[in-house]
């Protein structure tokens, strides 16, 4: 089982769907794709037709010097007629009666009896013929990933009914898919991923835009997210390896967190400040976090905690959280920096919350991003999502998301974490999936971006790139080796690292140095005109 | 066997030699075991066990293949996170284990390094950091009324897929 070729299945699905978008629309019981193709097959007959022809092609290779008198003597119906055509072909081969009759058929038709898993015994198999059996496994096996491919093609086609808006279609591909759920197995891979994705669309189709009641804390979801896979993990290490290094030489250091959760990026941090060749500096450490909803201060908590922790390794430490439940909503007033500590802003995920657009205004990060700079940081780390989910177009935002979160699925897979740290950290990313396909405008927060775009944006923001050097990606693959799955691989992207499953990058690290544009002059006059680099 | 005899009764002046006599040369041998027999040697006796479970030892075992050796700010951060005891068992073992010789020597870290020193270290501290989370009052770790056992440091747990 590995991941299913979305790209393909979702460029065969657009372009034929996209290609059928003037041509007459077919008879509602014939098969859409497969009529797109040319061959008029019923929706209801299509396992039977998959059947038949997998018993003609074992069949046409047992007994493969019958077959050139097929060609020239026999005659056969219309191939467009997938079953008759097929069933014609199975009668003119000697072979096909060796198959006998009485075959239990291990293919229920009625919708809702759930598939055969191919490595289980198989109940109804009385007759004990190993080619037979293998016949059968094989069968099962292509079925159900049959099955899969199909689901992947409803999700494409139901997305792209969304996008042109024919709700209704939509209400029925989704309740089609539904059906098709319960014949695939849905503990792993293609299933489980698309039950989130169906389950998406239906709350989009419902008008449930915005998230449900969640049991959990968005806090416990991040932390077991960051217990069963390395992403956060990796996000962490290899930011705070950058902010050591560009703390170096300095004696009082401030980092600004975006998002403080449980601090658990800083006591590292703290750590190798303890051990730092020249001794620990004076550490500063602002979190902004979010209002806990029963009134507990969270942050002055963590706070608390990590101070105890800086106290035991010796390291002066002091603490101040700031509550606001949107960035954008953090004024620079509430954030002061003294100009003789350096200053790292660390955002692990939250500047693609910015991006969202109310038509009427400008995304948020246009007015977050110069009072960042106003801080004049030494270094800011930004860890992103790498994936390309924030597209005005609804079904390249579905497909992409996809794509992404059967990745990254399939690497939870592959770690085997412990639970309920891998069912937690499903729901983790089953929010993320919600928000992508159920929100739009400013709801919609899970605006992904990939790195060039991030690139670009930050460049015009007036900020350089910083690179993440060898002992970052070092350490980033010691930690990777710490981990039981075998498919982890980090990648250097000229000075970024990136951390992906396969070959596919899903997460990216990267450093920036801000270029002063403010200069405060010795009269006290602000030339805020003034873009040398004047350090 | 008849000189034997006769030596025994010679031999009555000059004290048996008794290791746990020398504590010190006791020590030194201590400290070259490995993490498994320091265990078992922890058994033998109550002054084994007062040995074996003395910081030092256990911190030349975990820095034993270092070289040069780890700078002395490192002790007091590893005795305030723990002891090295406890790093050399939820922390450089299992690193030790993964990064063994199952795996290809891609980069050369098979000699314990200074970057396998770090990041032992830093994960020592998150695991000291969640177990502080875990004794506090507030009802279980994160408030969610659950009191888990910190588990940032499970996966090192975790079998390996080779």
């Amino acid at each position: 089982m590995g991941p299913f070729d979305f790209a393909a299945a979702a460029a065969a699905a657009s372009s034929s769907s996209s290609s059928s978008g003037s041509a007459p629309k077919h008879p509602p019981d014939l098969d859409g794709l497969l009529a797109g193709a040319g061959y008029k097959v019923r929706s209801s007959e299509l396992h039977h037709v998959a059947q038949r022809l997998e018993r003609l092609e074992t069949a046409m290779v047992n007994s493969a010097s019958h077959i050139p008198h097929l060609a020239s003597d026999a005659v056969h119906y219309n191939p467009s007629d997938l079953a008759s055509w097929v069933d014609s072909m199975l009668s003119e081969l000697p072979h096909s009666s060796s198959l006998p009759s009485g075959f239990p058929d291990p293919y229920p038709t009625a919708l809702g009896c759930g598939w055969l898993d191919p490595c289980a015994p198989q109940p109804h198999q009385n007759v004990v013929v190993p080619q037979q059996q293998q016949q059968q496994l094989t069968v099962v096996a292509a079925l159900e990933e049959d099955s899969g491919i199909r689901l992947v093609h409803a999700l494409m086609t139901c997305a792209e009914s969304v996008q042109r808006g024919d709700s209704s279609l939509a209400r029925s591909l989704v309740e089609e898919m539904q059906a098709l759920l319960a014949r695939v197995n849905t503990s792993c891979g293609i299933g489980k991923v698309a039950g989130y994705f169906i389950d998406a669309l239906s709350r989009r189709l419902l008008g449930l835009g915005s998230a449900p009641a969640w049991t959990y804390e968005n806090e416990v979801l991040y932390h077991h997210f960051y217990e069963a896979c390395p992403y956060l993990k990796f996000a962490h290490f290899t930011a705070n390896q950058a902010i050591l290094e560009a703390f170096d030489g300095h004696d009082c250091v401030h980092v600004i967190d975006f998002n403080l959760m449980h601090g658990l990026q800083w006591p590292a941090l703290i750590q190798a400040l303890a051990l730092r060749a020249g001794g620990p500096p004076l550490l500063r450490l602002t979190g902004i976090g979010p209002p806990s909803p029963d009134g507990r201060d969270t942050l002055r908590q963590i706070g608390l905690r990590l101070k105890e922790l800086a106290r035991s390794v010796n390291v002066q430490f002091t603490f101040r959280g700031v509550v606001a439940s949107r960035l954008e909503d953090v004024k620079p007033w509430m954030l002061p920096v003294s100009p003789k500590e350096a200053v790292a802003v660390n955002s692990i995920m939250q500047l693609h919350k910015l991006l969202g657009s109310d038509p009427n205004r400008d995304p948020p990060i246009g007015s977050v991003l110069p009072w960042i700079r106003s801080l004049n940081p030494k270094i800011m780390t930004v860890v992103e999502q790498e994936a390309s989910h924030n597209q005005t177009g609804f079904l390249d935002r579905f497909t992409e998301a996809l794509y992404y979160y059967s990745t990254l699925f399939d690497s939870l897979e592959a770690a085997c974490p412990v639970q309920p740290d891998k069912a937690l950290a499903e729901m983790y990313l089953q929010r993320e999936i919600c928000n992508i396909v159920c929100c739009e405008g400013t709801a919609r927060l899970e605006r992904h971006e990939p790195l060039d775009k991030w690139r670009a944006r930050l460049g015009e923001a007036g900020f350089t790139p910083l690179n993440l050097g060898s002992n970052a990606f070092k350490q980033a693959s010691m930690l990777l080796t710490l981990f039981s799955a075998e498919g982890y691989s980090v990648e250097e992207n000229e000075g970024c690292l990136t951390l992906g499953w396969h070959s596919r990058p899903l997460i990216a690290a990267s450093a920036w140095q801000a270029v002063p544009s403010v200069v405060n002059s010795p009269t006290g006059v602000i030339n805020p005109n003034d873009n040398n680099n004047q350090l | 066997m008849v000189h034997h005899h006769h030596h025994y009764h010679c031999k009555e002046k000059r004290p048996k030699f008794c290791i746990n006599d020398h504590v010190d040369v006791l020590a030194e041998i201590l400290k070259r075991l490995d993490g498994r027999s320091l265990c078992l040697a922890a058994c033998v006796c109550r002054l084994w066990s007062a040995l074996a479970r003395t910081d030092s030892v256990w911190e030349h075992l975990c820095f034993r293949h270092l070289s040069p050796p780890p700078p002395s700010s490192v002790r007091p951060v590893v005795s305030a996170l723990g002891g090295h005891r406890r790093l050399y068992m939820v922390c450089i073992r299992p690193v030790l284990g993964r990064l063994g010789p199952s795996r290809s020597a891609e980069l050369p870290w098979r000699v314990r390094s200074r970057e396998e020193l770090q990041l032992s270290l830093s994960l020592f501290c998150v695991d000291y950091y969640e177990r502080l989370g875990s004794g506090s009052s507030g009802g279980g770790r994160f408030g969610d009324g659950s009191a888990t056992a910190p588990s940032s440091l499970m996966f090192l747990c975790k079998p390996v897929n080779v």
